[in-house]
């Protein structure tokens, strides 16, 4: 009979990557800080982010509070899903990371990186993850799937995007350029900007906020709730 | 011709809604584009049929389950729209995760190789199949979309990005909103079976499944202050917006009255919903949402949408102009 202290043994411990994206959260860090006090229940977990140096400072900052190590990918490209994946994927190859977080929440459309990543990296995937805990070789995770939660456990390569809240902290300080973060640039990735600029998305003026009723509206209609037939 | 292929998840015995919106979408498209329109189903036959990693075969097989409810699964993929409808057969129990049915699935985009591939944005599968899919066939990929325009059939999300006839490569969307199309004449319409070898990736283990906490819901949420819990006339609108928009309407305890006790919600909880519509100042961490609007309170960062002004007046024309879409 196999013994709990016998898969253990067996099963190395996940090398674990928290993917914060490559931009700054919209509006609050609560999540951005909620994903690397998940990320740091691992062992030798390491952030990595991508983009500007200004949210690369901030990553870096938000990282070393949490008490973990992190890589940022400097880049001014503007990617769309597939090309930021595949630059999180070249550095979980590069960090050995079979484990990768990403932070769900701090940004809407960043969900649909984990299925991206996973791919890349021939890994499972699961989304909308809001409790997560390891133990032993399994990660146990709690899933929201709409009104219910989906218990999970997680055996082997996963990517996991999370939407844990960390504490309030609204009156952050802007951090100062880091030397703790390792960079890493496209080429050390074995990445050319000019083939990922395939996945470039087209530039668009700063969305303002809507404030006429008729423009709010269309906003809202492709969240109305699909009716149902008789 | 192009296959333009609509993933169809089910609620109980039937279509979800949301799959059926989709599929509307999917019928504007394709009578556009000139594709025929393929509504895929995955259905479990515990049977085994050939060895993993064979690849997927279409055949005529038995479908599994009641044949009652098959058919009229299949009345309704007709009525919406489809040319053709297929149904993946799989060994693994059905649930709304990648790791569950994405064999099964992977076998009907070999089969079909789809130039769009549409799903509906509410729909149980969508989060986990819609993203795994576009990054499978390198496509691009837009959340909350809808088709627009009447001949010439355009797809758009709510960043302005778009997808045409005229441009090459596959997309992947999730669709939103829909035109409502009268039912379609065609019911003797071709069912393709397809037995996808294969099971479950083992790697995710579903472990059970019980209700969510409302922090944890992704579910749309109207968040309202205590003040405006007070005014019928803003309660009023409220609920109605909440009805058009399927949303838990939540607050405070002093909001109780209004929200319900089971939707009160802690002063200062984050919650990370797919929209969230804030009435009034409620003390709610709404800063994890996908997408923000607020009524009777300032736009700003990160704000999608902001209607100052009298509360109750605002909403209540917001409800109207929504109940008719």
């Amino acid at each position: 009979m196999t013994t709990r202290d016998d898969r253990a043994a067996a099963a190395d411990p996940p090398s674990v990557a928290v993917w914060l994206g490559s931009a700054a959260p919209v509006r609050s860090i609560r999540w951005l800080d909620g994903a690397l006090k998940t990320a740091a229940k691992f062992r030798g977990a390491t952030a990595v982010a991508a983009g500007e140096a200004s949210w690369l400072d901030l990553a870096a900052d938000r990282a070393a509070r949490a008490g973990l190590a992190s890589v940022g990918v400097p880049t001014d490209l503007r990617l769309d899903y597939l090309g930021w994946a595949q630059i999180m994927a070249s550095v979980a190859r590069h960090l050995a990371a079979t484990t990768i977080l990403v932070d769900e929440a701090s940004r809407p459309a960043r969900f649909a990186e984990v299925a991206a990543i996973a791919e890349l990296t021939d890994a499972a995937q699961l989304t909308h993850v809001v409790a997560l805990a390891p133990d032993d070789a399994a990660i146990h995770a709690s899933r929201a799937a709409g009104t219910t939660l989906q218990t999970v456990r997680i055996h082997g390569p996963a990517v996991i995007g999370v939407r844990i809240p960390g504490p309030p902290d609204d009156d952050y300080l802007t951090p100062t350029p880091s030397a703790a973060m390792r960079r890493l640039e496209l080429a050390v990735l074995g990445l050319d900007p000019a083939v990922l600029a395939h996945r470039a998305l087209p530039s668009r003026a700063n969305q303002q906020t809507r404030r006429a009723l008729e423009r709010i509206a269309d906003h809202l209609a492709v969240h109305i709730a699909p009716r149902k037939d008789p | 011709m192009a296959a333009v292929l609509v993933h169809i998840d089910l609620d109980g015995n039937r279509p979800h809604a949301s799959s059926l919106r989709a599929l509307a979408a999917g019928r504007v498209v394709a009578s556009s584009w000139g594709a025929t329109l393929y509504a895929a189903v995955i259905a479990r036959d515990p049977e085994p049929r050939s060895e993993p990693g064979a690849p997927p075969r279409a055949a005529i097989v038995r479908l599994p389950g009641d044949a009652n409810t098959m058919e009229a699964i299949r009345e309704a993929l007709a009525r919406g729209g489809a040319d053709k409808i297929v149904v993946a057969l799989t060994e693994a129990a059905i649930s709304p995760l990648w790791s569950s049915v994405g064999t099964a699935w992977q076998g009907v985009l070999d089969q079909l190789r789809p130039r769009l591939v549409v799903f509906g944005a509410d729909a149980p599968s969508a989060v986990e199949l819609g993203p795994r899919t576009a990054a499978r066939i390198g496509a691009r990929l837009f959340l909350r979309a809808r088709a627009t325009g009447i001949e010439e059939v355009e797809v758009r999300d709510r960043d302005g990005s778009y997808v045409r006839a005229t441009d090459g490569g596959a997309a992947v969307i999730l669709v939103g909103v829909a035109p409502r199309l009268p039912p379609h004449g065609e019911d003797d319409i071709d069912v393709m079976v397809l037995a996808v070898p294969g099971i479950a990736d083992p790697r995710i283990e579903l472990a059970g499944t019980a209700p969510a906490e409302l922090a944890q819901t992704t579910g749309p949420l109207i968040a309202i202050d205590d003040e405006a819990a007070s005014d019928p006339e803003i309660v009023k609108a409220t609920r109605r917006l909440a009805a058009v928009l399927g949303a838990q309407i939540v607050g405070s305890a002093n909001a109780a009255a209004v929200v319900g006790g089971g939707a009160v919600i802690e002063r200062g909880a984050p919650v990370s919903p797919e929209l969230c519509v804030t009435i009034g100042a409620p003390a709610v961490d709404v800063a994890g949402s996908a997408s923000l609007v607020r009524i009777g309170g300032a736009g700003g960062k990160g704000v999608d949408g902001a209607l100052s002004g009298p509360i109750a007046t605002q909403l209540t024309e917001l409800a109207r102009v929504l109940e008719g879409r």
